[in-house]
């Protein structure tokens, strides 16, 4: 207590002197005391998961590399902007990870603000980089950078794909769908499996991906330029989108995007025949026991292109520790690591493994749904969205998105105004000069 | 017109009976409470379908429509909630903060509550005003500074942090401050010329008569802080300091994927302390009330 | 912001009824010469008594709030240095179309919310004093105050839920009475409405447990004057115990007020503010500025234009309240 109260009388002092070094505190790299030999890893604790995740993580690299201590550090957040907000305040105010788990999502932002290591050389130089690079998708990579600069060798990923309700299909005589159909052929098959209490299909108004973002990649468009630097809302590709999905609700095959993005229990008790996710919500549904369920592609516009989000373990570039750091996220992409988190038919991992041959022990270990192979397949095998819409300021970008297209599908807008006004909301947002 | 000290409910049930002969009584008194009765209904609905939620062994049940009490009604989702998340270490420590909080507001804000209501001093006014002021700023905005303040003088992921900047509350001032001001000169000038000090005046004199506005101040104060989620999700960053909310929104998961059964427990268990609170605290304030007929 | 008369305008007429005043005939606002010399005193004994809210104040109140005004100068996101840009963000306020927007939908929910508390909850609070066994009002009583005791956004979670256009259960329920489905959360006509309705149920039970401690600190025999007087109970609610019951009323509009403009959690998790701005509220959008665009100088130039705002109001309704507000 006596210790605290000078802490207090110290902390008005402290007050000023944070606002006088406002401009000071940033670029000095922390000087670490354990030469070279303790790693910080600041992670995103967004749930049960992360924690055991992580502390697997840091006693497996322990033992692996005797002496060298990882220490973690969880940063809450509810939502992904969250924890990039506390993850900067963290670091303005003095503490520098060597180390920060990073979505697809973060990836400009670090690079933008001159805080990511890229790890280009190290793919070069490094004999063992060379095999686990052979393993992972190339888009994978591509997915996961910055113009040229490449964040991190991912650990996990999410594409979307059309999840659909098998005995629904039955039910209404359709076969199941191959993921070679087109947009018209998909709003028939939709349109056969709504009825009174069903929808055919819907996505969720709280995420830009899933959502519209699939189905503009699907018209070979993007809500970005190149390299994330400009806004491209009111683009044809972006406009011919909107027309077809603002179709689907009135002609009462899908809702109003629903404000919840929890679709998976209507999809469950089949109020909902189709919808779009990622691999993260299998656990979910396995989990409750429903099993009836298959995935396939969404349907090709003008083109296909897969959609997808990444996620690992980016160096910062104030680590004193860089060689070390890069250890660990070798360590988190390895075979030993994700062969671990496969999981099984009932409790499945959240995301999909970034190395093929994970991908392809997932599939021989049964893990519904049939299709399976196909997570892997959409990222091996077809062209994927590039760049990731992922501007610096990508919360309040996605943001912006979401709201404007409320107002599209809410019918307060036309889809011309509403673009014509997204693209408006999204041009001092979406921009690579600081 | 000074509150009459020995008011109390003695006199009231046969004053009251007076009334009772108007012909309008019975009329009057089933709309009151069909109105309470429907206002209670829909404010408490949103709970029973917690409640429900909480008992319900599957989401795939608690989506149906229309909605039914589960057959099937188990406690698992109870055991989930601490398989999932460390519920027990997040309650002990949403305990100490809440409590903590209550605690020292109920100092801060009484002595402060009395200068103003009761002391003549120079810039009353103005340092009134100040307090006032303190309400208007939105933590959303002053969290960066306090942060990096707090961050410099390593309290950052620790409970002091969530304990310490709420010690000063503009609201729990300007409650004591009301309260203060509606007790009776006549104390006053009666522990005056007993030669009572301030502090005997404020101990002795003074806070005897205030129950009813404290337990108020402290139901409002350890139910804000129990229930406050954004500022443990800054200021902490290590799992075993996290509070209740934090607990919540670990329960959701990174896509909301988590079930709303669990969730629904999570709430539930998370009422019952701040429930238990409220019902000493009410009954505290009524029998404050009974015995001295003072208002806030 | 004259407390003193606030404080001195008490003692006077109550509408004819002055009961019960045994007690009253001691002089309330003391004699101006004992006074003098009582200030003095006061000086000292004051201090004391606001030293523990005043450091707590410095130092988590002021400090912070000068660093906002510091920051409301500078550009900065938190990571790279900052730069001084003078008035530059205040500049900026003027030409962000989203600040007025915001302020619109911030205006029209808080003043709703803010009816809602003084109106509905005066209303159930008289209601609930109506005589009635004790468990009936312990039960009322804990069903209104039951959303307060929630976390915001744990119960916002629930909302979403509940008033989603085809499978809530508000929806499910409001179609038996023959309300075609609402788009609660997806129209910019309903949106502010669902956090309108979703925030007074959360705050309406502090309302009236302000006002219940209010209506129980009324004398009894006032009251029971006015029923001698033979007053309705209609009349004897206006003139008697409205008056009374003013200074609980002014409390609960000045605490309302600043609540009602610094909604933040039902927005966030119900509508994200949206579709567009319309249930966006000035403190979500801070946030977003804050902690979404990482743009803290300007977040802090938007956050003083609300504290200015709240300044002005509170004072216009403290000026105000000299004229309505009765003390005893």
């Amino acid at each position: 207590m006596k210790h605290s109260t000078k802490r207090i009388a110290a902390l008005l002092i402290a007050a000023g002197l944070t606002i006088a070094g406002l401009t000071a505190c940033s670029s000095s790299s922390s000087p670490s005391s354990d030469k070279g030999k303790t790693l910080d890893v600041a992670y995103w604790n967004y749930g049960p998961g992360a924690v055991s995740d992580n502390n697997a993580l840091k006693k497996g690299f322990e033992k692996e590399n005797p002496g060298v201590k990882v220490t973690l550090t969880p940063v809450a957040g509810d939502g992904w902007g969250d924890y990039v907000a506390n993850l900067a305040i963290m670091i303005a105010s003095g503490k520098h990870p060597d180390i920060a788990f990073m979505a697809s999502e973060g990836v400009k932002f670090l690079d933008q603000n001159n805080l990511l290591l890229p790890i280009n050389n190290y793919l070069k130089t490094d004999p063992e980089a060379k095999k686990l690079k052979a393993d992972i998708a190339p888009s994978l990579l591509k997915a996961f950078s910055s113009g040229n600069d490449i964040a991190s060798l991912p650990n996990g990923f999410n594409d979307f794909v059309i999840y659909y309700n098998t005995a629904l299909f039955q039910k209404a005589g359709i076969p199941a769908p191959t993921g070679d159909w087109t947009w018209d052929q998909f709003q028939a098959v939709a349109k056969q499996l709504t009825t009174n209490g069903t929808y055919g299909y819907a996505w969720t108004g709280t995420e830009i991906a899933p959502g519209v973002l699939p189905w503009i990649a699907n018209q070979g468009g993007n809500l970005v330029g190149k390299n994330a630097c400009s806004a491209t809302a009111n683009s044809a590709p972006v406009e011919k989108t909107y027309d077809y999905l603002e179709g689907l609700i009135k002609a009462g095959i899908s809702p109003t995007p629903p404000a919840s993005n929890d679709l998976i229990t209507d999809f469950e008790n089949g109020k909902i025949a189709m919808f779009g996710a990622g691999r993260y919500v299998i656990p979910t549904m396995l989990g409750q026991g429903f099993k009836s369920f298959d995935i396939t592609r969404y349907p090709t516009g003008s083109t296909y292109q897969t959609t997808l989000g990444a996620s690992g373990y980016p160096i910062l570039k104030s680590s004193p520790n860089p060689d070390l750091a890069w250890k660990f996220q070798k360590y988190a992409a390895s075979a030993a690591v994700q062969d671990a988190e496969i999981g099984t038919p009932t409790a499945p991992f959240d995301s999909i493994p970034t190395l093929r041959s994970t991908a392809n022990k997932t599939v021989a270990a049964g893990i519904p749904p049939a299709n399976t192979k196909l997570y892997y397949d959409a990222v091996d095998n077809y062209k994927v969205l590039t760049p990731f819409p992922g501007p610096a300021r990508y919360t309040q970008f996605a943001a912006a998105v979401l709201q404007d297209t409320q107002l599209i599908f809410g019918g307060d807008d036309t889809v011309k105004q509403g673009l014509d006004q997204m693209q408006k909301d999204l041009e001092p947002i979406v921009t690579c000069s600081n | 017109m000074t509150a009459t000290v020995n008011s109390g409910a003695s006199s009231a049930p046969q004053k009251r009976k007076q009334a009772r002969s108007s012909i309008y009584e019975i009329p009057q008194r089933f709309v009151t409470f069909v109105i309470l009765g429907i206002a209670a209904i829909a404010v408490a609905a949103p709970f029973l379908w917690i409640f429900r939620g909480a008992v319900t062994p599957t989401d795939r049940e608690l989506y149906e429509l229309p909605p039914s009490f589960p057959l099937d009604a188990t406690i698992g989702n109870f055991f989930k909630v601490f398989q999932q998340v460390p519920f027990a270490q997040f309650a002990l420590n949403s305990i100490i903060v809440a409590t903590s909080i209550t605690v020292l507001q109920l100092i801060t804000c009484s002595t402060a509550g009395y200068a103003f209501a009761r002391l003549n001093f120079r810039g009353k006014n103005i340092a009134f005003a100040i307090v006032l002021g303190g309400l208007m700023i939105p933590l959303q905005v002053t969290i960066v500074p306090l942060y990096l303040a707090l961050a410099k003088v390593d309290l950052t992921n620790t409970l002091w942090s969530l304990i310490l900047p709420p010690i000063f509350s503009a609201f729990g001032i300007f409650l004591m401050r009301q309260h203060f001001l509606s007790l009776p000169n006549e104390l006053e000038e009666a522990a005056r010329i007993d030669g009572a000090g301030h502090l005997r005046m404020f101990f002795q004199v003074m806070v005897p008569l205030s129950g009813p506005a404290l337990a108020t101040l402290a139901i409002i104060t350890f139910t804000y802080w129990w229930n406050d989620l954004f500022t443990p999700l800054v200021m902490i960053s290590s799992v075993n300091q996290e509070t209740l909310p934090v607990g919540l929104v670990l329960l959701a998961g990174r896509y909301t994927t988590g079930s709303l059964g669990t969730i629904a427990a999570g709430i539930t268990m998370a009422i019952i302390p701040v429930l238990i609170v409220f019902i000493i605290a009410q009954r505290w304030i009524v029998q404050s009330i009974a015995s001295s007929g003072l208002k806030i | 912001m004259s407390t003193e008369s606030v404080r001195g305008n008490g003692g006077g007429v109550l509408m004819g009824t002055t009961p019960g005043g045994e007690k009253h005939s001691a002089p309330k606002i003391g004699a101006p010469k004992s006074r003098r010399s009582k200030r003095r005193a006061d000086g000292l004994a004051a201090f004391g008594f606001l030293a523990p809210s005043g450091i707590g104040f410095v130092l988590f109140v002021l400090a912070p709030t000068l660093g906002v005004i510091v920051l409301s100068f500078f550009n900065w996101n938190l990571i790279s240095s900052g730069t001084f840009v003078g008035f530059a963000n205040f500049v900026q306020l003027f030409k962000d179309p989203h600040v007025l927007a915001v302020y619109a939908s911030t205006t029209y929910m808080a003043v709703v919310i803010l009816a809602i508390n003084i109106v509905v909850g005066l209303l159930l609070a008289v209601l609930l004093e109506t005589r009635m066994p004790r468990w009936l009002r312990a039960f009322f009583r804990l069903s209104f105050l039951f959303p307060f005791v929630v976390s915001s956004s744990a119960v916002a979670l629930i909302w979403r839920f509940l008033l989603d256009n085809d499978f809530g259960l508000v929806n499910y329920w409001l179609s038996f009475l023959g309300v075609p489905h609402i788009n609660w959360l997806g129209t910019t006509q309903w949106a502010p409405i669902a956090v309108i309705i979703v925030n007074s149920w959360k705050t309406l039970g502090f309302s009236i447990l302000i006002y219940v401690a209010g209506l129980q600190g009324i004398p009894n025999e006032i009251r029971e004057a006015a029923i001698v007087d033979g007053a309705n109970a209609w009349t004897r609610f206006w003139r008697v115990t409205l008056p009374m019951l003013s200074p609980t009323v002014f409390f609960l509009i000045v605490i309302n007020t600043i609540n009602a403009f610094q909604v933040f959690a039902e927005p966030r998790v119900l509508t994200q503010g949206g579709p567009g701005d319309s249930s966006r509220t000035i403190v979500e959008y801070i946030y977003d500025t804050a902690f979404g665009g990482l743009q803290i100088g300007y977040a802090s130039a938007i956050g003083l234009t609300l504290v200015v705002l709240l300044i002005i109001l509170t004072a216009i309704q403290f000026r105000l309240s000299r004229r309505w507000t009765f003390y005893q």
